[in-house]
């Protein structure tokens, strides 16, 4: 029951927190627009490459990929931004439970997530002409769920690391963009090099971009392959999610003892 | 000299902070050297002068994402600091300071750049042929002028918003997109090429390509003129870098002058 309270009201005091901050009409900008130059600057460049190509393949894997700004970029600052706003220590003298807290605190970034995504496809069909004749959108729907659920899991492990660290922001900027690189959005993992694919697999990202191109070419719920890719993310975001919270209690014992919970 | 005096000690405080913490380095490279892989990546199967396009592509992204990032950052960490205040009320213009600080940023910019250019030259055995490599560096070192007075530029409008981090991380994919440092700006709409050479890094990342040793069939030159040009277009490329900083300045110190009057009107310079 206190889990469940706290869990609630994290969720609650975070969004009415982001709202306090950010205006609300800045925060319709991103949602709006984030998505659509991240899918333009890599249409471009493939036109140029390779014109005459389908472009399917970028536009759905970049439309997937734009949820990193809030699911990966946001929820790693959760912690740095409570260092910075000096209210970490008064967090965590309270006895309420640190998962209930911390999950809590990022479930609005999975909303915000869902809705970068709609938009995200949105500019894909109608701006970047995705050919949408064969979707299952059902399929697609419950992809686009669980990727979001899923990198915001993987978003919470690296924010356990801002318990320890002077500052989240870089962790954050790094994996923001680390995406477009190991996740298959804009080329196939196997085109990068053997010892770097073990990288890939371990990212939910990589699953649900493969799952969203396959919703989008007619695949059902019933397909093996989706299931298994969907299967395969839910498993990598629970062990990352675990991770995580392993973590944040070592360096939480690590920054008390060291007297560094404050220090960024 | 009074103002000269802040501006030199204002570029070395900047120094000093980036010294104290040079881990900050990475938010503002991770993009464009991420992007410049990725691009690699997708040019695997395309060979010559088109890899040498990316890469130089990648280290005028490096150039810019560094000049977006400290220029919104250094006015915003002001604010969480609790200084920002004090920076106003000095006797010096508040321009001369952001001034100081946006050349050192510029400065780290052109490292950014070089960085990118050459883990691509080492990482992906991209051949640097540069055609004139006095050229290229004149090139650089203008394009680096010039984004620092767009760093001034837009230091002004973030000094009025506590949100500069926000508009930081949203105008960055769209300059990106905008200046064509990856792909020629023929590619984009004709109501966006105003826009495009309106922005000092098209013409920049232009004459660095032609300095470079680039056919002009791809140059900004093709889009305006509706053709390739028969001549080199390297200095006129060069002059529009110099005119749109010159043009970034002026209005750089009008909106400072609007903009610390506000400031001071409003009282809520210090609203984190």
């Amino acid at each position: 029951m206190q889990f469940s309270r706290v869990f609630w009201s994290s969720a609650v005091i975070a969004k009415k927190a982001l709202f306090s901050w950010l205006n609300p009409s800045l925060w319709l900008m991103q949602l709006f627009t984030m998505s659509l130059f991240q899918i333009a600057m890599f249409w471009y460049i493939a036109q140029y490459v390779n014109p005459g190509q389908s472009l399917d393949y970028i536009i759905v894997g970049n439309a997937m990929q734009s949820i990193a700004y809030v699911a990966v970029f946001a929820v790693t600052n959760i912690t740095g931004e409570e260092k910075e706003s000096g209210t970490l220590p008064a967090v965590l003298v309270t006895p309420a439970n640190r998962f209930a807290m911390f999950v809590g605190k990022a479930m609005f970034q999975v909303l915000n997530s869902m809705a970068t995504v709609a938009v995200a496809f949105f500019y894909a069909i109608v701006v970047f002409g995705l050919d949408f004749s064969s979707v299952d959108l059902l399929t697609l729907a419950v992809v686009i769920a669980v990727t979001c659920f899923a990198t915001v899991g993987f978003g919470l492990m690296l924010s356990s690391m801002g318990f320890y660290l002077r500052t989240t922001m870089v962790l954050a900027n790094i994996f923001l963009f680390m995406g477009l690189l190991f996740c298959g959005v804009n080329f196939p993992v196997s085109d990068l090099p053997e010892f770097l694919q073990p990288i890939s697999y371990a990212i939910p990202m990589t699953y649900g971009t493969d799952a969203a191109r396959m919703a989008v070419e007619g695949a059902s719920l019933t397909d093996p392959a989706i299931m298994s890719l969907l299967g395969s993310e839910l498993l990598v975001a629970a062990v990352a999610v675990l991770i995580g919270y392993a973590i944040m209690l070592a360096f939480e014992r690590l920054a008390r003892r060291k007297g560094t919970l404050e220090m960024f | 000299m009074p103002r000269l005096r802040a501006m030199t000690a204002s570029f070395r405080q900047q120094a000093f902070h980036f010294l104290s913490a040079p881990s900050w380095l990475i938010p503002n490279i991770i993009a464009p050297f991420v992007i410049t892989m990725v691009v690699l990546l997708m040019y695997q199967e395309v060979t010559g002068p088109a890899i040498l396009y990316a890469v130089l592509g990648g280290g005028m992204m490096g150039m810019w994402g560094n000049t977006l990032y400290a220029s919104g950052y250094s006015i915003q960490s002001e604010r969480w600091w609790g200084t920002i205040e004090a920076v106003l009320v000095v006797p010096s213009s508040l321009i001369w300071i952001i001034a100081g600080r946006t050349i050192w940023n510029a400065l780290i910019g052109v490292v950014n750049g070089l960085l990118v250019l050459v883990i691509a030259v080492v990482a992906f055995g991209v051949p640097m042929d540069i055609a004139d490599p006095f050229m290229f560096i004149v090139s650089f070192l203008m394009t680096m002028f010039s984004l620092a007075a767009l760093g001034l530029l837009f230091s002004s409008a973030f000094v009025l918003t506590r949100q500069a981090g926000v508009l930081t991380n949203g105008l960055e994919f769209p300059i990106y997109v905008a200046s064509g440092c990856l792909f020629p700006i023929i590619l984009l709409p004709g109501w966006a090429h105003p826009l495009s050479m309106s922005l000092a890094p098209t013409w920049g990342i232009d004459a660095i390509r032609e300095a470079a040793g680039f056919s002009p069939e791809d140059s900004i030159w093709a889009t305006v003129l509706g053709a390739s040009p028969d001549a080199g277009f390297i200095l006129l490329d060069l002059a529009m870098v110099a005119l749109l900083a010159i043009v970034y300045i002026a209005v750089a110190v009008i909106l400072f002058r609007v903009v610390e009057k506000q400031a001071r009107l409003t009282g809520e310079l210090g609203r984190v």
